[in-house]
């Protein structure tokens, strides 16, 4: 969640799909940070989504790379915008598990996979003029 | 045939360097803008873990940050900062990236950035009069031809 607020609000969202209760029965006692164990350690994240699209209710199984479970799921909300047009209200983020570089199921992730792995960039373009064109 | 053979030419000429584990690469926008590091580790297609042992330090990059130098060095993927450290020290990255054209550049818009107007006012005075200097023995030897 991008702020304490709307920490607590998913919070009694998913709770109160999980027990019965509600944020007028309940009280929240305690609001940590969670912080990140590694942060210099690149994992791979499994993430499990439910989404609902225009026309119904989906599952789907999401992987990506980064150094933090937040990284990895502010791009899962980011990747969800861009392909299936999935706002973050529409978005349940079911479960997300770090998973070891074998049991990667995506393309994308495995071939990052790789120990010797290098490239070249034979195009670079660089935006060196900030200033927006038209005011 | 001879197309792709051409364009495959054009891209090798355009490389300098390629993003590799080890690779020492020059910050050129954010924060550490000036500072060096080396990749360590490839996030994705756009981030990299770079390491600046006593600089930045560990932290992940956008390629878009970065740009490359033409010093690589030996190290293991995702190693410690120690180890990245020492093998910069064995390889004397220091020097080396002092003497890349990239360092120098950044360098001297640096310094003139942070010229007082009296400097500026006495650098505008060297030009004029060097440019005098030229300007007129081209005349001179173009009258003498």
């Amino acid at each position: 969640a991008p702020d304490e607020i709307v920490a607590k609000s998913r919070f009694w969202y998913f709770l109160r799909q999980l027990k019965k209760v509600r944020k007028v029965n309940g009280e929240i006692l305690r609001m940590t940070l969670v912080s990140n164990s590694s942060p210099t350690k690149i994992k791979n994240f499994g993430i499990w989504v439910r989404y609902d699209s225009r026309s119904g209710s989906h599952n789907m199984y999401r992987e990506y790379r980064d150094v933090s479970t937040t990284g990895a799921v502010t791009q899962c909300y980011r990747d969800m915008a861009a392909r299936h047009r999935a706002r973050a209200h529409s978005i349940q983020i079911m479960k997300v598990e770090e998973v070891k570089a074998g049991d990667c199921k995506r393309p994308i992730i495995k071939q990052m996979h790789n120990s010797t792995l290098k490239f070249p960039l034979p195009h670079r373009i660089h935006k060196y003029n900030k200033k927006t064109i038209f005011v | 045939g001879d197309l792709v053979q051409s364009k495959k030419q054009w891209y090798q000429r355009r490389v300098r360097g390629y993003i590799e584990i080890g690779r020492v690469c020059f910050i050129r926008l954010g924060d550490d803008i000036g500072k060096s590091g080396v990749i360590v580790d490839l996030v994705d297609q756009k981030h990299l873990l770079v390491d600046g042992p006593d600089g930045i330090g560990r932290k992940v990059l956008r390629l878009n940050q970065v740009a490359l130098t033409d010093i690589k060095i030996n190290i293991p993927r995702g190693c410690k900062t120690k180890t990245v450290r020492t093998a910069m020290a064995k390889e004397g990255v220091e020097a080396k990236l002092a003497a890349t054209s990239l360092v120098k550049k950044f360098a001297a818009k640096n310094a003139k950035a942070q010229l007082g107007d009296f400097a500026r006012f006495k650098n505008r005075v060297a030009k004029t009069a060097s440019n005098r200097k030229i300007r007129s023995t081209v005349r001179k030897l173009k009258k003498s031809s």
